[in-house]
């Protein structure tokens, strides 16, 4: 397990990310791209909360099988949510 | 393939539960996005459960059975944690649909206003900064109970609690007064409906958490925790940093993109 450094390291390094996401949004240039590194931003960080503070990288590895299982369920409906829509739209 | 069982009887293995799931599939994606493939889904259904039958479903069902008992995968995980995490599961399901419901409606609009225009980005920044605050206080408190510091345990879950709480004062004493009088409100319209239930579900879901932070925080001043004997802060603290992961992702959302 972490110990104290780590936990505030992670919380400094969360911190950052958070103003870099701010920070990114003011940027120039094409929206959809600022957007992608934005969500890529807080998907790094959320996978960060649960590797280190839900200590899912300390656990043993078949307990990934819970929430992996649920983000593909999610990822699966984004696809047919995209899929579904019309060109037109 | 063969497995040979503890009492020696010798089982197939099949493939049919895998075509069976991949009909399933296939066949719930046609419904949605071509209906010809919801058909070949349908064929792929009625393969799967012709091999089943073939094969003797009743006899591979008692086998499987057995099997299942015997190798239960989350053996290793105590019945609080799994609970917790299958709840977390349930709860992942709840929130990215909305989330995916929202990024529909949103990306169907013809029109939806600029998210500088409706919300205030310093306002959303220093929440994320708390909520981050908050789940550091909450690990740090689990930390110090596993080292036998019961004083750390309830700084770190008094500072959680504070934390969390100080979030939703600026969200709902705050933020939310300020929109609706900028005429940003849950009935004007798409951009504040979708704005004002997920964030306020995420509020309930924040004083869900207090209450259970509470909890631990009464707990720890009766002596209720000592070094090895610590699950709920654990377990609670796996539910509150759920509650943080899911901020991290309609922050940008509402307030950025």
């Amino acid at each position: 397990m972490p110990g104290i450094k780590m936990y505030v390291g992670i919380w400094l390094g969360l911190v950052v990310a958070t103003v870099a996401e701010v920070v990114t949004r003011s940027l120039a240039g094409a929206a959809s791209l600022l957007a992608l590194i934005i969500l890529l931003i807080s998907s790094g960080k959320a996978i960060t909360i649960a590797m280190y503070y839900q200590h899912l990288r300390y656990e043993d590895k078949r307990l990934a099988i819970l929430p992996i299982a649920a983000v593909i369920g999610v990822i699966t409906l984004a696809v047919a949510a995209i899929l579904s829509m019309s060109p037109g739209m | 393939m063969t497995e040979d069982y503890e009492h020696g009887e010798e089982c197939k293995s099949s493939y049919a539960p895998i075509l069976l799931a991949a009909g399933v599939a296939l066949f719930l994606l046609g419904i949605v996005v071509f209906l010809p493939l919801a058909v070949a889904g349908a064929v792929v259904i009625g393969a799967a459960l012709y091999k089943f039958f073939k094969d003797g479903a009743e006899e591979k069902f008692a086998e499987l059975k057995e099997s299942l008992e015997e190798k239960w995968p989350l053996e290793f995980l105590n019945k609080e944690k799994l609970g917790v995490w299958v709840f977390l599961v349930s709860e992942i399901l709840i929130f990215g649909s909305l989330i995916v419901a929202y990024a529909y409606v949103r990306l169907s609009s013809s029109a939806w206003p600029v998210a500088t225009q409706t919300h205030d980005v310093i306002l959303g920044m220093a929440n994320t900064i708390i909520l981050l605050t908050s789940s550091l206080a909450m690990v740090l408190a689990l930390y110090s109970i596993r080292a036998g510091n019961a004083k750390g345990l309830k700084i770190g879950l008094l500072s959680a609690f504070a934390l969390g709480a100080t979030f939703l004062i600026i969200k709902l004493g705050v933020e939310w007064p300020m929109y609706y009088r900028n005429g940003f409100t849950i009935s004007s319209g798409l951009p504040g409906s979708t704005y004002f239930v997920l964030t306020g579900l995420h509020a309930v879901h924040v004083g869900a958490g207090l209450a259970a932070v509470g909890y631990l925080i009464f707990r720890s001043f009766t002596g209720g925790f000592t070094s090895t004997k610590h699950s709920a802060v654990e377990n609670i603290g796996l539910y509150w940093h759920f509650v943080d992961i899911v901020w991290m992702f309609l922050f940008p959302l509402f307030y950025l993109i």
